[in-house]
């Protein structure tokens, strides 16, 4: 069921437009993820969607009702629109228990009393919580707070609950951990969640739908494999994963394939991207770095390459390798040592793109 | 919400709006749009309403309530050909400057050395250093009158010693000595603020490259705290222009005229008030002041950029005094304080508790406490006490609502309505206490809605509103503006309205600001004077007032009550602004 609808949003601040257009849906019971640098208008984007920002152009759809429209001069505010908003600050009211931040909502929902209580000491015991109940937020670890944070985006059971980076001031170990639980969570409670992260491995661990913004467009959107595995540019095939980039030019192109190459080596490729590619012009390719295998003895359709160094990263080894203008960096189990060692390269996973300007 | 109603009207906007760079904006909902634009326009009228009751008075041959009353240039005619006028014009002049003169070096030494040395007493000298800030200058002047005045107990007692009284403050330069001395907190508190931010490196590295703290504080801090300086300069100048209570109590007698005292002058000098007299002087008044606040302003926001560069969190290391320096240093603090805290109030300690003094007469046999019993048997000073401590407590407190409920309006607000605001505030800052009581009273004269009010302590309570918003509502807005923007957002996004929002989340959280500005408040309310002089009447005396017009008729020991009694309610204030934390350091 579509609890979101997000059609054409184009918002200005002073002269200049920082969301273009961006547009999309959002199920109950599924994750979407709004990836971008930062610049890229995620967070408006989100906040337009919220209500804390006002677009000139565009309609949101919330939970079948009509939050904005631009042709009607419709604009609810914000607490008009039934949802739910984690900040990355978790902004939890300090003059209030941790009962009373997560019982706001209802009681703004004039909810009795009674109910109150029973729902909220209900979803802090989900969460873990249930012991902190008549804490103040200044006496909670910033793994709690977060908690309380998103029981008070939930506890009134809003149509969409939007996420600003909310892993973000957590530590590394309890970042892996939050994002679990968060998933879980939502999916067993069947909402809608839209989540916005500059981080990507959170964006594909989390979502069921990444959108890439780049410079306030939504520039590519699928499921986490899909946009991981199929970028259908080159900003979003760089910017997901670690890479390799590599500047060549083209030797020859036959339809979706594509032969680039430097001063004494070549590498086969795919096209991603033909507009802009065109025989002895400038490309780029994009190679995920453990796309790359290295071994130190010749393989079939190995390139050979020399070995610089090999950097130690505790749980596995990376390599940084050239031949001529071609430098690589790939990964690998054991050390190898420095000389001359064999790259096997498969051309599916060389993915060759115009040069751009 | 009435979204289709002005359907049509957007459409020809989008359509006007097509070939501009970006679309129209979209109406805002939800925002208390309505209530910013109710209690801004209200504050307008407030403050407007006077001050263009005086200009209209100004431009009329008579009093605004006489038949005989017409449009002419009749009053500026004659202020402009007066020589009093321009004599006192002359007077003011010199007094804001010399008094600017004084303060602002002594008051960029006194910071430096309790911000930037490692001085002995720090705490305690930072709370002294600003006491004669609170304290109405009316009481200080009178201070020094019975202190170093021609008959003064210190006076007698240097001329018992050496024969002479070497000094004579009933003259211009004792006046601007006395003021300047006064105002030296005003430069204080500014500079010391500035000081704190500077870091401190920068002063280190001077000091090991082989200066000494005076080369130091002279070539690396004074260049940097420069704005700071300028600032508090321009605010004095202005305060200058604006005084009163120190002219009237030492120039008065002597016929040493300034403009406040002026207008307050032109009262009694034709017997019947020539109210269109008085409206011109305001008028040229407000014509110097304005431009100060002006360019106050615009230092402040320079001010700030500046201040920004500073390092944030930079550790203030202070410069060593060593033993002689923090003994000359303690002097020259010590010498200001005797002469600006211990003169005037111990002056009036000494004479509230006697009944005579002179040459000859032995002070201990005239003790007594009758001053203050006659408090107790004259109804008008009964009342007056009652009076002023209704208006600063309770006064106090509703003001602070007031300045919340304005300052709510203003927050987080853009637009036309709050440059409108802005320059609402501002204005104030450029009326004398003097000028706004002579308008309001006029207003509550002209306005036939308002005479009832007119004898009542609401009159008055209006008039100190206006007189303390610039300061009130700055203290309220820096509270407000702590207030992180997702603790307003979360809510709204939880479900409440703006309205909710600033009850249930914004006020609770300022709660403790709040009761610091009452603190404050309170302390502005009860040193307050001039704005009374006009205003008040039988039932609605204020102590400060009663001052003024008792001055006129020379009733030393009744003032001398009056003024500890105002000495101790401001201590006792100032006592619980600190117990609540308030913040006196902008």
């Amino acid at each position: 069921m579509t609890e979101l609808v997000v059609d054409n949003v184009q918002k200005w601040l002073g002269g200049l437009q920082i969301l273009k257009g961006a547009s999309f849906t959002a199920q109950r019971g599924s994750i979407v993820a709004l990836l971008g640098a930062s610049g890229s208008g995620k967070t408006t984007l989100l906040r337009c969607v919220a209500g804390l920002e006002q677009p000139e152009i565009g309609q949101i759809v919330i939970g079948g009702k009509t939050a904005l429209d631009s042709d009607k001069k419709i604009a609810l505010p914000p607490e008009q629109r039934n949802i739910g908003l984690v900040f990355q600050s978790y902004a939890l009211w300090p003059h209030r228990t941790v009962k009373e931040n997560v019982g706001y909502g209802l009681k703004l929902r004039g909810v009795a009393q009674a109910d109150i209580e029973k729902r909220v000491q209900a979803i802090l015991d989900r969460m873990g919580l249930g012991h902190l109940a008549d804490r103040f937020p200044s006496q909670l670890s910033g793994g709690q707070q977060q908690r309380v944070a998103i029981c008070r985006a939930l506890v009134y059971e809003p149509r969409v609950l939007l996420l600003d980076e909310p892993l973000s001031n957590l530590d590394a170990k309890l970042r892996e951990e939050a994002r679990y639980w968060i998933r879980k969570l939502i999916l067993e409670l069947e909402i809608c969640a839209i989540l916005v992260t500059h981080d990507q491995s959170e964006a594909l661990a989390v979502a069921d739908n990444i959108l890439l913004l780049q410079d306030g467009r939504i520039v590519q959107q699928g499921g986490p494999q899909e946009i991981y595995s199929n970028p259908n540019s080159f900003y979003s095939a760089d910017f997901l994963g670690a890479n390799n980039v590599v500047t060549a030019k083209v030797r020859s192109i036959d339809g979706t394939s594509a032969v680039i190459g430097g001063d004494d080596w070549s590498l086969d490729g795919t096209v991603r991207e033909a507009a802009g590619l065109s025989v002895s012009e400038t490309a780029r390719a994009v190679i995920r770095v453990e796309r790359i295998s290295v071994s130190d003895r010749p393989e079939e359709g190995g390139i050979e390459m020399s070995l610089d160094d090999s950097v130690y990263l505790g749980d596995r080894w990376e390599y940084r390798l050239r031949r001529g203008d071609f430098v690589a960096k790939a990964h690998g189990a054991e050390q190898l040592r420095t000389g001359t060692v064999w790259a096997r390269i498969p051309p599916e996973s060389v993915w060759v793109f115009s040069a751009g300007r | 919400m009435s979204t289709h109603t002005h359907a049509p009207a957007a459409v020809a906007l989008t359509k006007a709006t097509a070939e501009k760079k970006y679309p129209a904006r979209m109406p805002r909902h939800g925002n208390a749009g309505a209530y910013r634009i109710i209690v801004i326009g209200l504050l307008a009228i407030a403050v407007l309403a006077p001050v263009g009751l005086i200009i209209y008075q100004s431009f009329l041959t008579a009093a605004f309530f006489s038949p005989r009353a017409q449009f002419g240039f009749d009053a500026y005619r004659y202020v402009f050909t007066d020589r009093t006028f321009y004599q006192a014009l002359g007077t003011t002049t010199i007094f804001a400057f010399g008094m600017v003169a004084i303060a602002v070096p002594l008051g960029g030494l006194l910071a430096f050395l309790i911000t930037r040395t490692d001085i002995k007493g720090r705490r305690l000298l930072e709370v002294l250093v600003l006491v004669p800030m609170f304290i109405s200058s009316i009481v200080l002047a009178f201070g020094y009158t019975v202190s170093v005045g021609p008959t003064g107990f210190v006076s007698l007692f240097v001329r018992d010693l050496i024969g002479i009284v070497p000094w004579n403050i009933y003259s211009l330069p004792g006046m601007i000595l006395i003021a300047g001395l006064s105002h030296v907190p005003h430069v204080y508190l500014y500079v010391s603020a500035a000081m704190r931010n500077l870091p401190s490196d920068l002063e280190e590295a001077a000091r090991t490259t082989g200066a000494s703290i005076w080369q130091v504080s002279r070539d690396v801090t004074l260049p940097m705290v420069l704005p700071a300086l300028i600032f508090a300069a321009a605010l004095n100048l202005l305060l200058g222009f604006e005084t009163f209570g120190i002219p009237l109590v030492l120039g008065d007698p002597n016929g040493i005229m300034v403009l406040t005292t002026y207008i307050y002058k032109l009262t009694t000098l034709f017997g019947t008030p020539t109210y269109q007299l008085m409206a011109v002087v305001a008028v040229v008044l407000v014509l110097i002041t304005l431009p100060l606040v002006w360019m106050q302003r615009r230092l402040l926001r320079n001010a700030r950029k500046y201040a920004a560069l500073g390092g944030k969190g930079s550790r203030v290391a202070t410069l060593k005094l060593g033993g002689s320096g923090q003994l000359i240093a303690l002097s020259i603090i010590g010498f200001w304080l005797f002469v600006s805290v211990v003169l005037p109030i111990g002056g009036i300690t000494v004479r509230a508790f006697v009944d005579a003094w002179g040459e000859g007469v032995n002070l201990l046999d005239q003790l007594t406490l009758m001053n203050f019993s006659r408090m107790f048997e004259v109804p008008s000073l009964y009342n007056g006490i009652v009076n002023t401590i209704i208006l600063s407590v309770v006064g106090g407190a509703v003001a602070v609502a007031i300045y919340l409920a304005v300052g709510l309006a203003g927050h987080r607000n853009w637009g036309l309505s709050n440059t409108v605001l802005d320059y609402i505030i501002l204005l104030p800052r450029a009326l004398p206490g003097l000028v706004v009581g002579l308008a309001f009273f006029w207003v509550f004269l002209f306005v036939p809605l308002l005479t009832p009010l007119r004898p009542t302590l609401v009159s008055l309570f209006v008039a100190y509103l206006v007189v303390g918003l610039s300061y009130g509502l700055r203290l309220l807005q820096g509270t407000l503006i702590q207030v992180a923007p997702e603790l307003e957002e979360s809510a709204r996004t939880t479900g409440a309205t703006i309205g909710r929002t600033w009850k249930d989340i914004v006020i609770p959280i300022v709660r403790p600001g709040l009761a610091g500005a009452w603190a404050l408040i309170m302390i502005i309310f009860l040193r307050e004077y001039a704005t009374g002089v006009y205003l008040m009447g039988a039932g609605t005396e204020v102590i400060g007032s009663l001052m003024v017009s008792l001055l006129q008729t020379g009733a030393m020991n009744t003032i001398a009550a009056l003024s500890l009694i105002s000495i101790v309610l401001t201590g006792a204030g100032l006592a619980l602004a600190l117990r609540l934390g308030a913040k006196i350091h902008d």
